[in-house]
């Protein structure tokens, strides 16, 4: 688990984009276990990094899963209308 | 002080500060210097006042500042060239400027006419087309009066409520619920929305404030990651919000957004498709299902007060209650987030002291830019007082420390007085940089003199230029702020009566415009200032004619040239045969000379026939200290101050005669001077000490009078701190002031001055008594 | 927590007010009298919101937002402009520099909170 985990930082802006980005893409090809338990804020440039990753795992068949979150980064997601740390879109899930 | 009453006061000083630099910028203009960094300094400096005057709801003040940027602004983006006619127009104007400054300042008004025809004047320099001045000054006005909201009024506020038209519909409203509207936004950000510092998540947060939002995203548009720029948008929001805000509100949260990013507001009612929007459906139910109090309170009032209409007199009270109702926003939207990590409260108030230490610091050591305001820390002026008190103190005590170990009999080679050595070296320097903290460049007076030179010279009808040099030198707080007088006089005077009439001046060969010099130097610790022309001199025939005249001297008197330019410093003397509107007032040069004399200065006069004259103004650099002779008269200690003392000597019986009854005169050198014995003169004895057994100081008065003081030791020579006896006691004829010695007894500080005056009184004496010894 | 805000202006009135506007508000204040003296303010106590003028000696308001977003970790901070109504002109070309937004002069202690609020993390 420790070389396919990720930790987020606890400031997810503009400058968080790409590195968070590069640091994906190094993981791809295995299970992926995201700790967004450090997040303070979430901006959306790595919001729709997370998401294609999301889409980019799911592409591949491999879990890509976050498995801890902070208080700050599930109210991020609920702004952004994401319900849970799925990352689907609501709109997606209910149609 | 009201916090922003203190604002205000800065505002005016700040508003002096760019006057002046308006108006020297405008002088090197006018002499044909430029550059587009001069330019751009003008157009802050009234930039600067009109923002602040918006700032106070200072309306005419803003009205004018406002045409003059205009005509600024133009002249910066090379549309007005800089010529005479032009810098001519602008000086007037930074004149107009200032008058509108002081009158907002002294709640007065500045003369409207004048104020409108020199704003007529700056309107057609824009090429304004101009139907009649009045005309241009409205259209321009119209342009950009922004409604004040900072604004403390000097009428009185119309009612202690405050904005009762804002709160009235959302009282009204509030029972029933506002009317909810449902509002369809759906915007996709673009790269350059987030690389301007904008974040899609606070958009959110913002329309959040605003009702009951529902927020789906769309990933449509969203790559693979190794696709994806990740600083390009790719996503789609569509916000479902229901509200009371109007669309402008909403409008307003994407303000700065506006082109970075596709947007689209849709109110559900405009929106009559008949489709259901599912959406604002729930966002209903939601909201009706919701009891009344969970409707967070606290954002209703904040976009209602952000958009109110113009709050147009609002007065104190209702800044104090903008600022609380910042406050309370503030409040409550950080017990919405999410609780703090860190006890940062109590951090904050010394980190950010430290921050702004370190911000000075890094100003100090930064890369040797322009002096700049913001590394000078402004303190009140009875913090300095009170130090310099304090030291005043501590050298006191420090004195008598050292004379109380000399009086133990320790040797000077001891440790304890090369210790105490050290420690009056110590003093000394804390002394001298504690004055340096009242010191003052002059230029804030020299700053004022320009304008004065235009206007005298407007109304004598002379061409003038003003040459200033040594602005920079500095001098005590306290003796600037009694310099502008005497300064102002002598310039007056040196306009009036030093320059000619402009065609006499062509007639003997010289420029037809007049120069008048105002320079200030450093002396031997004094601070120098000096006035001159190139006028035509004294007119020593008329002055001494003059005197005779008025009975001042005389008719026989047989004075040098000297005494005969001293005779305008008479009290009384006036040579105009009419006095003039300028250098009248009432005020001749007499006062001038008093008034620099009360300040411990002294003023002489160099003329040149045909060549122009000298006013020399020469004054202590501070008025708390002074380096004094330590003399006793009948036991008591007094001080004379070394400034007046030119020798001592030690009078020899055949140096002394007697001149009538009480008269006594020793011969110095050539000249006899009267002897004043200083205990008969203070009222210590009655009978004159012998002359041979004292000492005499022979000092000089302002203006040159001499005289020998008789006195019966001298003690030495230190540095006294001034305590004023008029403060602490009473004006005594004789005597300057007070000051505490080492021995912590009180010595009495001789005035020089009012000692001689009181004994030489007829001008001509050493002339008179020279030719009497023979 | 309590942002910092750093103002950057060279009008010491100005400076007064939005200390003591933001003060009030409870914001730390760093405060900066043109724009190269702003960009050291910066190097010291990186702050979370950035209010600048515009017309100020040495480095204009533009000069300091262009030099402020080059540096890679200031290119997140939101930053705002004092302008006036008027100057749209300004307004494009701030926005042009990197500015996220801005304030309209003459300003109420209301409106500018409201404002930082908007921008702000």
């Amino acid at each position: 688990m420790s070389d396919s985990g990720l930790k987020l930082p606890a400031v997810l802006d503009l400058n968080a984009a790409a590195p968070l980005r590069s640091d994906l893409l190094a993981l791809r090809g295995g299970p992926v276990e995201i700790d967004a338990s450090q997040v303070q804020r979430i901006g959306g440039l790595c919001l729709q990094v997370l998401m294609a990753a999301k889409a980019t795992w799911a592409n591949d068949g491999k879990p890509f899963e976050i498995v801890s979150t902070s208080a700050p980064f599930l109210e991020s997601l609920k702004l952004f209308g994401l319900a849970d740390p799925s990352l689907e879109p609501a709109q997606e899930r209910a149609s | 002080m009201d916090p922003l009453a203190a604002i205000k006061v800065t505002f005016f000083q700040e508003c002096e500060e760019q006057l002046a630099e308006l108006e020297s910028g405008l002088l090197v203009m006018q002499d044909g210097a430029h550059d587009d960094e001069m330019i751009n300094a003008l157009f802050r400096a009234v930039h600067s006042i009109k923002g602040g005057a918006g700032t106070f709801g200072l309306e005419a003040l803003v009205r004018f500042a406002h045409v003059f940027e205009t005509v600024l602004d133009e002249m910066r983006s090379g549309k007005l060239p800089v010529d005479g006619n032009v810098v001519a127009i602008m000086l007037r104007a930074a004149d107009m400027l200032a008058d509108h400054v002081r009158a907002a300042r002294d709640d007065g008004t500045a003369d409207e006419e004048r104020s409108r025809a020199i704003a007529g004047e700056l309107a057609n320099l824009c090429g304004i087309s101009a139907d009649g001045p009045d005309e241009v000054v409205e259209e321009i006005e119209g342009l950009d009066f922004v409604p004040v909201a900072f604004a403390f009024d000097d009428t009185p506020p119309p009612a202690p409520e405050p904005e009762p038209e804002i709160a009235m519909p959302a009282a009204a409203a509030e029972p029933e619920g506002p009317p909810r509207e449902t509002w369809t936004i759906t915007f996709k950000p673009r790269a350059a929305l987030y690389a301007s510092g904008n974040e899609t998540a606070f958009l959110l947060r913002e329309l959040q404030r605003l009702g009951d939002m529902d927020v789906t995203v769309s990933a449509a548009a969203l790559p693979l990651l190794q696709d994806l720029d990740p600083e390009e948008g790719y996503l789609v929001w569509t916000v479902s919000l229901v509200t009371a805000a109007e669309e402008t509100a909403i409008r307003e949260v994407f303000e700065f957004v506006d082109g970075d990013c596709d947007i689209e507001v849709k109110s559900a009612r405009a929106d009559a498709s008949g489709a259901l929007d599912v959406h604002a459906l729930i966002a209903m139910a939601t909201a009706a299902g919701a009891p009344a109090e969970a409707r967070e309170p606290s954002p209703a009032p904040m976009p209602a007060a952000a958009t109110a209409p113009e709050p147009d007199n609002s007065d104190l009270m209702e800044i104090i209650k903008f600022i609380d109702d910042a406050k309370a926003a503030v409040a409550a939207e950080e017990k919405g987030e999410i609780a703090p990590s860190l006890p940062a409260a109590d951090m904050a108030a010394p980190a950010a002291k430290a921050a702004v230490g370190q911000s000075a610091a890094a100003a100090q050591g930064g890369a040797g830019g322009a002096p700049q305001a913001g590394q000078t820390i402004r303190v009140d002026l009875e913090r300095v007082d009170r130090l310099i008190d304090l030291v005043g103190e501590l050298v006191i005590n420090q004195a008598m420390l050292a004379q109380r170990v000399a009086e133990c009999g320790l040797a000077r080679s001891s440790s304890v007085a090369i210790g105490l050595d050290d420690l009056e070296h110590l003093t000394r320097e804390i002394q001298d940089s504690v004055m340096a903290i009242r010191a003052q460049p002059v230029k804030s007076v020299f700053q004022r003199m320009p304008r004065l030179v235009r206007e005298v010279a407007a109304m004598v009808g002379k061409q003038v230029r003003l040459v200033t040099e040594g602005e920079g030198t500095e001098v005590d707080k306290t003796v600037i702020e009694r310099l502008t007088d005497p300064i102002t006089h002598m310039i007056r005077n040196a306009i009036d009566h030093g320059l000619e009439k402009t065609e006499d001046r062509v007639a003997r060969g010289k420029p037809a415009e007049g120069t008048v010099r105002l320079a200030a130097l450093h002396r031997s610790g004094r601070i120098v200032i000096e006035v001159s022309d190139d006028g035509a001199g004294i007119n020593r025939e008329r002055v001494k004619n003059s005197a005779i005249s008025k009975g001042l001297i005389p008719a026989n008197a047989d004075l040098s040239d000297e005494e005969i330019d001293n005779l305008i410093f008479m009290p009384g003397f006036s040579t105009a045969a009419t006095v003039s509107d300028i250098s009248g007032r009432g005020v001749g040069m007499d006062v001038v000379k008093r008034s620099i004399q009360a300040l411990g200065g002294r003023i002489t006069i160099a003329s040149e026939p045909g060549r122009g004259s000298t006013f020399t103004l020469s004054l202590p650099l501070t008025l708390a200290v002074l380096d004094g002779m330590v003399v006793s008269v009948c036991g008591q200690t007094l001080v004379a101050p070394l400034t007046g003392v030119v020798e001592t000597l030690q009078p020899k019986a055949s140096d002394v005669r007697s001149l009538g009854p009480n008269g006594t005169v020793i011969q110095i050198r050539e000249t006899y001077l009267p002897l004043i014995d200083v205990g008969v003169q203070l009222g210590y004895r009655d009978t004159p000490l012998l002359p041979t057994s004292g000492v005499a100081l022979l000092v000089e008065g302002e203006g040159g009078a001499r005289a020998a003081l008789l006195v019966d030791t001298i003690q030495g020579q230190r540095q006294v701190v001034i305590k004023s006896l008029e403060a602490n006691y009473r004006k005594v004829p004789g005597i300057a002031g007070a000051t505490i010695l080492g021995d912590g007894r009180v010595a009495l500080i001789l005035d020089v001055d009012s000692v001689l005056s009181a004994k030489v009184t007829e001008p001509p004496r050493n002339q008179t008594l020279l030719a009497a010894a023979g | 927590m309590s942002k910092t805000v750093l103002t950057v202006d060279d009008s010491r009135t100005m400076r007064d007010m939005l200390m003591l506007a933001l003060s009030d508000a409870g914001f730390r204040v760093v405060q900066a009298v043109d724009g190269v003296h702003g960009l050291e303010v910066l190097n010291g106590e990186p702050p979370d919101v950035i209010v600048t003028d515009i017309n100020m000696p040495r480095l204009d308001g533009f000069g300091f937002i262009e030099a402020v977003r080059k540096d890679n970790r200031f290119r997140a901070v939101p930053i705002l402009v004092l302008t006036t109504e008027s100057d749209q002109a300004k307004k494009d070309r701030a926005r042009q520099a990197g500015a996220t937004g801005w304030i309209v002069k003459p300003f109420d202690a209301t409106k500018l909170v409201a404002v930082i609020r908007r921008v702000a993390a």
